[in-house]
């Protein structure tokens, strides 16, 4: 058997891999030499590295489902990647395994004004739907705050959200139909431009499933009418809990705001001592964004009676801000603040958990408690309207043991998200940093049906192993781990 | 054949033999089922656990089961073969905990929607879900059928409210997906794959929804005039800055029976504060203006009462079916509808729902599914259904969903034939 004889010797069965997959998307789609393999060692959680046995370029979903193909003959483990801002490891390349990396994948396919869809490759940039759509005055909303690099192939992927979701949803409330090719090579259309066909619901199956059931080559989104209005409004308060309780107030009153952000004084000053926006009082404790849309009538409305909330709970000042221009400038230190954190502290490692809205100011403390007792600073921004709580650990990665501490705070900080009622992730994934944390939420039980699904879109494990779920040779004993079916370690590369 | 239970007599569920239930039950099943004989049991287990016992027990024996919870919507869909069991949650009725200030509740699976809004409404708040048969439908039969109906044009479908689930596998586990926080992407999205699976995958048992604020006010608006007037008032409504809760384009046919004006019409539900509705309908009345339309107004119980004349029920008609099409072809499709019956098209998802005779079936299951849409008969007779797929799915994922069913079900206990023949 060929098969066998190339086991039998490495380097010609590299060879002829390379040959296979050049034959598909041409010598420059295949990336092999070890200094530009380095790229692609790491997403957006430069904490875990690891660099590919190979890189492919392909641009078609017919390449994809070649390439997959490929690696499903001769059992080699792949993993996909859109723009690699991923902040869970979702797109960790494996050593003997190959990146099926989808940045030439970049074309919007189609623009259906009339039944707002619009169809695009996975390696079209969130930020260039809304673009496409904008002069006729829609929008894509889910809006992560990479929005401008970051893939929609990837926020697929992650079911990623952003500071819009409050109102409109996440990734998957967006997502009507995909186009997949499944880890045996074949290519599937599940949903399309009309909701709800008979049958299972896979498009909402894919979504979120973070690369472990297949890529995704088309994807058709849902676009919105940009709102006849917008607000923002920004208060500044003396403590985290006046912030937080202005928050619930603002939804007991019935009002479901865009969104609404809440970020803490050591964030503040991270933020304006990097992008300067003059706009976020220093000596602040705390502040809060609340974006308003809708009709005029509402915004207006609304902007009243969340002023008078942010007062009653004692806002020092308040600023609101309708046009785009300043709109834009009140946004930027808080979609830069992941960014700033970086500036700020030669490493940051933020977290994602989720915690129900009502349980933050308690949650919170213990945050701050747990802070002072690892002895890291925690960077506290957070989407508080839906409670996903984005702690930024601060720390040096040059000082030795550092990374595991800080891995450790972390784990601590999810379990008390999941303690309180809530999720080890909101937005960003489990990946292969949250992966050993799943029995926290989820009994053997549950782990071992999401299997069922795993097994029948990826039967033989090559789609990223190794994310999602704990294995036992990435978590251990302690994280009670479930054997579950890997692939098998064919010594390739 | 004789079944004996007699190892299910601890269970905490009361097991009535089939042929002594009432004959609502018997209709409801019969119509549900083709059967060589009737099943042999109706269970209602009372608690989560019994229903995992009673679950495990079938498949260790190999007893189809015809999960349900008060049947409403049993009819609908694919015939299921040869039951021995009807598994009803009915009795599993309990509110596990209303998270007020989360605005999140937890339920069990047999807890009826309108139980839930009587809990909901002390708080101001609800579940925007508008199923069929309101009054009997459970939160498990609604999710089961992904059930909703005009509210999805603000609040979208059954699949974007569940927030997580519970449910019985085939081998009598509980397990569980999602959580009870709004946002959440840990692990397989399990509340999607539920959504809308007929009880072929298991028993859904227990499910947490995100809820919403009632809005202050509430008012109505129907416009009705020519197909192209609508065709083009429906147009510029999808690019406009109106955000009505409820909105649906009815046949000419369906306008009628409600009495009024042989026109095709345009039912609009608008929920704010008072200004702001005041203002929505003046922007639409602007925009209908140049359409020539007719409009009316309706508030309070007359508002309530039309919202429920738009439940497209079977009087006169052989099968009610859902149909999805793409919006901008809705005109087009409740044109040809109204030479064979009634129906409404959502004005955004281009989802809706119809009620025809036979005839009509294959010409216009062929013009949804040339405009990427489909055709799903859901309540039919039997023949009919036995004559022509239900479903009509006629896409390239049948293999995969086939390996799901296989994989959640492989002694095929649940619902057998219901999706797959």
């Amino acid at each position: 058997m060929l098969l066998r004889n190339l086991l039998n010797s490495p380097q010609a069965h590299r060879r002829s891999i390379i040959g296979q997959l050049e034959s598909v998307v041409g010598k420059d789609g295949v990336v092999r030499r070890k200094d530009e393999l380095l790229t692609y060692e790491c997403d957006g959680i430069t904490g875990y590295r690891q660099r590919p046995a190979l890189v492919v370029l392909p641009r078609t979903t017919e390449q994809v489902a070649a390439v997959v193909k490929i690696c499903h003959e001769n059992e080699i483990p792949w993993v996909a990647r859109g723009a690699g801002t991923g902040l869970s490891g979702g797109a960790l390349p494996l050593e003997n395994g190959v990146l099926i990396v989808t940045a030439r994948m970049k074309q919007i396919l189609e623009v259906d004004l009339e039944n707002q869809r619009v169809v695009v490759q996975p390696g079209v940039i969130n930020n260039w739907v809304t673009q496409a759509v904008s002069g006729a005055g829609f929008y894509y909303a889910p809006d992560p705050s990479s929005q401008i690099i970051c893939s929609i192939g990837g926020n697929v992927a992650e079911n990623s959200g952003g500071v819009h979701c409050l109102k409109y949803g996440v990734t998957t409330n967006h997502v009507l139909g995909l186009k997949l090719v499944i880890p045996d090579g074949s290519i599937i259309d599940v949903g399309g431009p009309v909701q709800e066909m008979p049958g299972y619901d896979l498009t909402g199956l894919f979504v979120g499933s973070e690369g472990t059931l297949g890529i995704a080559t088309e994807i058709t989104l849902r676009i919105l009418k940009v709102p006849e209005s917008i607000c923002v409004l920004l208060a500044d308060f003396t403590s985290i809990e006046a912030a937080g309780q202005s928050v619930a107030d603002i939804i007991s009153a019935g009002m479901i705001p865009a969104g609404m952000e809440i970020m803490d004084n050591l964030s503040i000053n991270a933020v304006e001592d990097v992008v300067a926006t003059g706009c976020y009082p220093r000596d602040a404790d705390s502040i809060l964004l609340v974006e308003l849309d809708g009709l005029a009538v509402e915004v207006e409305a609304n902007k009243k009676r969340v002023a008078e909330i942010c007062k009653s709970n004692g806002a020092r000042s308040l600023t609101s801000a309708s046009d785009a221009e300043t709109r834009f400038k009140l946004w930027k230190g808080r979609k830069a603040a992941f960014a700033a954190a970086g500036k700020v502290s030669p490493n940051y490692f933020v977290q994602d958990g989720v915690i129900p809205r009502t349980q933050l100011v308690q949650v919170l403390q213990e945050i701050n408690r747990l802070s002072e007792q690892y002895g890291y600073r925690v960077a506290n921004v957070f989407h508080a309207g839906d409670g996903n709580l984005h702690p930024l650990i601060l720390y040096d990665n040059k000082v030795d043991g550092a990374w595991h501490e800080v891995e450790e705070l972390g784990g601590e900080i999810l379990k008390l998200c999941v303690k309180a009622g809530g999720s080890l992730s909101g937005e960003h994934g489990i990946g292969v940093d949250k992966n050993c944390y799943m029995p926290e939420m989820f009994n053997e039980v549950d782990l071992e049906t999401m299997q069922y699904i795993r097994s029948c879109f990826n039967p033989k494990g090559l789609a990223n192993p190794s994310k999602v779920f704990p294995t036992p040779r990435t978590c251990g004993e302690a994280a009670n781990a479930k054997k579950m079916e890997e692939f098998k370690e064919a010594e390739l590369f | 054949m004789t079944i004996q239970l007699s190892a299910l007599l601890s269970t905490d569920a009361e097991i009535i033999p089939f042929s002594k239930v009432d004959s609502s039950w018997r209709e409801t099943v019969e119509q549900a089922t083709v059967s060589d004989t009737p099943p042999s049991y109706l269970i209602f287990p009372h608690t989560q656990d019994a229903l995992g016992k009673v679950v495990e027990y079938a498949n260790e024996n190999q007893l189809a089961i015809l999960p349900c919870g008060n049947g409403s919507k049993l009819n609908w869909g694919g015939l299921v073969k040869n039951p021995q069991l009807v598994i009803s949650t009915q009795r599993l009725n309990r509110i596990i905990a209303h998270a007020v200030g989360d605005l999140t509740i937890t339920v069990e699976a047999g807890v009826t929607l309108q139980q839930l809004h009587s809990v909901l409404q002390p708080h101001s708040q609800f579940l925007p879900i508008d199923p069929a048969y309101p009054d009997k439908a459970t939160l498990g039969g609604i999710m089961a059928t992904a059930d909703t109906g005009s509210w999805r044009q603000r609040y979208s479908g059954v699949r974007d409210m569940v927030l997580g689930l519970s449910f019985v596998r085939y081998d009598g586990k509980i397990a569980k997906g999602g959580g009870r926080v709004v946002k959440n992407v840990a692990g397989y999205d399990m509340m999607r794959l539920f959504t809308g699976s007929y009880g072929t995958l298991g028993i859904i048992s227990e499910m947490t929804f995100r809820l919403y604020p009632i809005p202050e006010a509430s008012q109505t608006l129907l416009l009705t005039g020519k197909a192209d007037s609508i065709y083009n008032l429906a147009k510029s409504l999808r690019q406009s800055g109106v955000t009505p809760t409820a909105a649906e384009i009815l046949s000419t046919s369906l306008v009628e029976s409600l009495g009024n004006r042989e026109e095709m019409g345009l039912l609009l539900r608008f929920q704010s504060i008072s200004e702001s509705i005041s203002e929505q309908i003046r922007q639409v009345k602007e925009l209908a203006q140049p359409e020539n339309c007719h409009s009316q107004i309706y508030s309070d119980l007359d508002e309530i009462k039309i919202w429920q004349q738009l439940q497209v029920s079977n009087n006169n008609s052989d099968l009610i079916c859902k149909i999805g099409i793409l919006p901008s072809e809705s005109i087009l499709f409740l044109t040809k509808l109204n030479e064979f019956g009634i129906g409404i098209v959502n004005l955004s998802s281009g989802l809706g729902k119809i009620s025809i005779k036979k005839e009509g079936l294959k010409e216009l299951r062929s013009l949804c599914q040339s405009h990427q849409g489909f055709l799903a008969i859901l309540e039919a007779a039997k023949p009919i259904k036995q004559n022509i797929d239900p479903w009509g799915y006629n896409g390239n994922a049948l293999e995969i969903m086939q390996k799901l069913k296989q994989k959640f079900d492989p002694n095929q206990i649940f619902s057998p034939n219901r999706l797959f023949v």
